[in-house]
């Protein structure tokens, strides 16, 4: 199909609206000709990012919320995107382009489910955040250790038992311990948990799904740096 | 309420728990987390003199944050979820048939298979010297030597509460007894004078069923069969609630251990009353059950199965006397469990294995437990794999908008006609389909079970309503007043209002569509690791086992994805496996070594842990999959229309341009 368009026709604007489609469709390839064209055309690398990239993935994480679009498609919508970021990353530290900001996330300690934490992960990468990703069966100690190393904005925990899920209450108070809750949001996710469990363990937020995530994690960040501001 | 049950209960009980106390089972999935809906109870307003009180919605506490946040995607009507709503004081409370927990439908029934008869209790007659002076021996070392001399039976014990009826059994008879003997070893009973007749009882626990077989030890014979809802249901749904409901109750195992040993007593009694005799009759009990409830029913706290990595206290068989469980029977009475093969792999699917026994056959067996956790068994003479796939409740009706657990009313067949996509159905409790139009049947729909929704979202793929992404078809290609379009989603009307307990249609949701899928993909995923791991591409017959399999149709089954393509005639439904399993155990005590054997030679696999996992559970996601083939379906499956290819968005907008 793309040998039906030929992208150096293209207007700056439809080429950054083909952007957003073609990640919708998951075309890897395709991104990353437009994301080159768009270069050379000058484009900086952080407009190319937020008008291109992130505000496409922000029509896949509405479609996925909305029950339009399933896992296989978001999976590969997350896989353009990261061959698009893989050419913007190095440009955008270079020019010193300001950043989405950094997310720690793993599975608590007990629970083996990868692939929820996974989605939520590509997803957050999608959105422009630096996603330093911990796995599976993640200690109070781990999460210590990434939150001082990485200086993150943001925690996330995901627990996919009721029986592991009180686990993540372990590690916030283990953050508050160590004074290190207070700079960070923290965000859980997982099929048993609910709003009210959130709030028992002091965690900013609940998050339902992978869009949700990413839509909160948006939101409570521009609060909180509108407020430092 | 209906039950007509009333009584005190202390302010602030929530009406979950108060209907329990009162003897009344409300469903309940979630195990009162105010997430699941399936608790509605209605609380009537006004006087009534019947009862003699004033019963009002403020005798109750107020909505919850929760209870408020389900009433705004599933309007309550006014009703309350009664895991939520606390007594504050007198009340009257209504609950609607479709709240009600009902007796299961059971699909377990004792198959006839052949088992050589070799039981590890023996009855022996022997005629013993009797005492006299002179003669300083007590009346059991007089008994060992007469075993021995008889029967050639050496270095016996006898069981100490055996050992106190010895002196008047054997005056009774005369010195004449008949000695019940447990595997050569111990003595369990003795009986005046000559007798035959042994018994023993062969048990499932299942998470939601409990199955009691009892048998003649000497034919093999199933005297009768008795089963019932597991008790522990009431305080979680799944395992893992179960598992938390112990963690944060200090009573919490002792209750669950309680609950299911007197179950297991209701169900000895019954069954040992049916066949015309007492609970002394049974001298051998033989147990199979998952690790949770076996860990449970052994008494032994389940904490450590509850995480990763998944502690097994132990995994090996255990010989225990059936007093020290609490069990009514004889008073010597043995009791034998199966061992278990790792974490979530227990004893029932060591009860499968032995009944189906794929390490005997030369072709490659795929046998899976459909279930919360779902158990897989891979394999043929050279090497048997075993895995256990987390796929959730929603098999069994959970986390399905109208989902319910198979019980009378629940809609368990369904079929969509290709062309006008109008549904048939078939209910619980029902002989006949139920069409538009047709009269309407004498029970009214109260939800859909598991084998209904899986049958629901094959047919709604057959029928073209959703396309193999699972969504619901957008545009003018399938139009209906069955389809209710809500955005860009859909719902299907499965059954209209009229047919129905709540008087609200019975729909099928693009969620219920997910939510199998995930299940589905995550069994269809294991199967196909286990599959790699073996070596094989395709597999010779497929076993669809539990309570669940007998009601699974195989050609559903194998449309929606959840199993490897195969040969329709070479998938069967087997039922109860399980307790099969503990029959045979019960009847060869060869069998219990081979158990054993068979546990410890087969290759464990965690699936989660496997780096391929992801891949193949997003590929199976698709219905039925996203490249795998399925040639036994050809010409059963749509021909991929355009609706089931991703319309590219920009890219086809160009061109039409």
């Amino acid at each position: 199909m793309s040998e039906d368009i030929d992208i150096t026709e293209l207007e700056t604007p439809e080429l950054l609206e083909l952007i957003q489609d073609d990640l919708y469709d998951g075309l890897a390839e395709e991104v990353v000709a437009s994301v080159n064209e768009l270069l050379a055309r000058g484009m900086t690398p952080y407009d190319l990012l937020n008008q291109g990239l992130v505000a496409g993935m922000d029509i896949v994480g509405v479609d996925f919320r909305d029950g339009i679009l399933f896992v296989p498609e978001v999976l590969m919508a997350a896989k353009a995107m990261k061959a698009g970021m893989e050419i913007l990353r190095p440009l955008l530290v270079e020019t010193g382009a300001p950043q989405m900001g950094t997310l720690v996330i793993g599975t608590v300690k007990g629970d083996i489910h990868d692939i929820g934490k996974n989605l939520v992960s590509m997803m957050m990468e999608g959105a422009g955040f630096n996603v330093i990703n911990l796995g599976i069966n993640t200690d109070v100690e781990k999460f210590l250790e990434a939150v001082r190393e990485h200086k993150p904005e943001i925690l996330g925990m995901s627990a996919m038992l009721t029986t592991t899920m009180p686990y993540m209450g372990t590690v916030i108070e283990a953050l508050e311990q160590e004074g290190l809750r207070d700079q960070l949001l923290v965000l859980v996710g997982g099929a048993p948990l609910n709003d009210a469990f959130a709030e028992e363990i002091r965690a900013d937020a609940y998050c339902r799904d992978a869009a949700v995530g990413v839509e909160t994690a948006k939101k409570l960040l521009a609060i909180k740096r509108g407020q430092l501001n | 309420m209906p039950s007509g049950r009333k009584g005190q209960v202390r302010v602030g009980t929530n009406l979950l728990q108060a209907a329990r106390e009162l003897g009344v089972e409300l469903e309940s999935i979630c195990g009162g987390k105010q997430t699941c809906g399936k608790c509605q109870v209605i609380i009537e307003e006004g006087y009534f003199p019947k009862h003699g009180l004033t019963s009002r919605s403020d005798h109750v506490t107020d909505l919850s944050a929760l209870e408020r946040e389900y009433d705004q995607q599933h309007p309550l009507d006014g009703r309350r979820l009664a895991c939520a709503a606390q007594v504050l004081g007198d009340l009257l409370v209504t609950v609607p048939e479709e709240s009600q927990a009902h007796k299961q439908v059971i699909a377990k029934a004792a198959t006839e298979r052949p088992i050589d008869v070799d039981p590890a209790i023996k009855q022996v007659y022997v005629e013993v010297k009797p005492a006299e002076l002179g003669d300083p021996r007590g009346d059991w070392e007089r008994l060992a030597q007469a075993l021995e001399d008889q029967w050639q039976l050496r270095d016996l014990v006898i069981d100490p509460k055996t050992l106190i009826t010895l002196q008047s059994k054997l005056r009774e008879g005369e010195f004449a007894v008949t000695v019940t003997i447990w595997q050569d070893r111990e003595i369990l009973r003795l009986q005046p004078g000559y007798q035959d007749g042994v018994f023993g009882l062969a048990v499932d626990v299942g998470s939601t069923t409990v199955v009691a077989h009892l048998c003649d030890l000497r034919t093999g014979e199933v005297l009768g069969t008795q089963s019932a809802m597991n008790p522990q249901v009431r305080f979680g749904e799944d395992l893992m609630s179960r598992i938390s409901y112990i963690n944060s109750e200090p009573q919490g195992l002792f209750r669950m251990n309680r609950s299911i040993i007197k179950t297991l007593n209701d169900l000895a009694e019954k069954a040992a009353s049916e066949a015309g005799f007492t609970l002394d009759e049974i001298t051998d009990v033989v147990i199979v059950g998952n690790t949770v409830m076996h860990h449970i029913l052994l008494g032994i706290d389940p904490v450590q199965l509850g995480m990763a990595p998944f502690a097994l206290a132990t995994y090996s068989a255990q010989d225990l006397k059936a007093r020290d469980l609490g069990l009514n029977l004889n008073a010597a009475c043995r009791v034998h469990t199966l061992p278990l093969i790792a974490g979530h792999v227990g004893a029932d699917n060591v009860g499968v294995m032995l009944a189906e026994a794929p390490g005997e056959q030369d072709g490659i067996s795929l046998i899976v437990d459909v279930g919360t956790n779902a158990e897989i068994i891979l394999g043929d003479r050279t090497q048997v794999l075993v895995a256990s796939s987390p796929t959730g409740p929603a098999f069994e009706g959970a986390q399905i908008t109208h989902g319910q657990r198979a019980a009378p009313g629940a809609v368990d067949r369904v079929r969509i006609d290709l062309d006008t996509l109008e549904p048939r159905i078939k209910l619980i409790g029902h002989a006949d389909w139920i069409s538009p139009g047709s009269p309407p049947p004498p029970i009214k729909a109260t939800g859909i079970c598991g084998s209904g929704i899986i049958e629901a979202v094959a047919e709604l793929f057959l029928a073209g309503i959703i396309n193999s992404r699972g969504h619901f078809n957008q545009g003018s290609a399938v139009s209906s007043p069955r389809i209710l379009l809500d955005g860009r989603t859909a719902a299907y009307q499965l059954v209209d209002a009229d047919l129905t307990a709540s008087g609200s249609p019975i729909l099928i949701t693009q969620e219920d569509v997910r939510a199998i899928q995930l299940a589905k993909a995550a069994l269809y995923a294991g199967t196909k690791l286990l599959m790699d791991q073996r070596g094989v591409k395709t597999v010779d017959r497929i076993i669809l086992a539990g309570a669940f399999g007998t009601f699974i149709d195989p050609f559903h089954a194998m449309v929606l994805g959840l199993i490897p393509d195969c040969d329709l005639e070479h998938v069967v439904a087997v039922g109860n496996a399980a307790g099969d399993g503990a029959r045979l155990a019960l009847l060869n005590r060869g069998m219990r070594e081979k158990a054993v054997r068979m546990a410890r030679s087969a290759t464990y696999v965690e699936t989660p842990l496997e780096t391929k996992f992801q891949d193949e559970f997003v590929a199976a996601l698709n219905i039925p999959h996203a490249t795998h083939k399925f040639p036994h379906l050809a010409g059963r499956l749509p021909e991929s229309p355009e609706g089931n290819k991703r319309q590219p968005r920009s890219r086809l907008r160009s061109r039409q341009e």
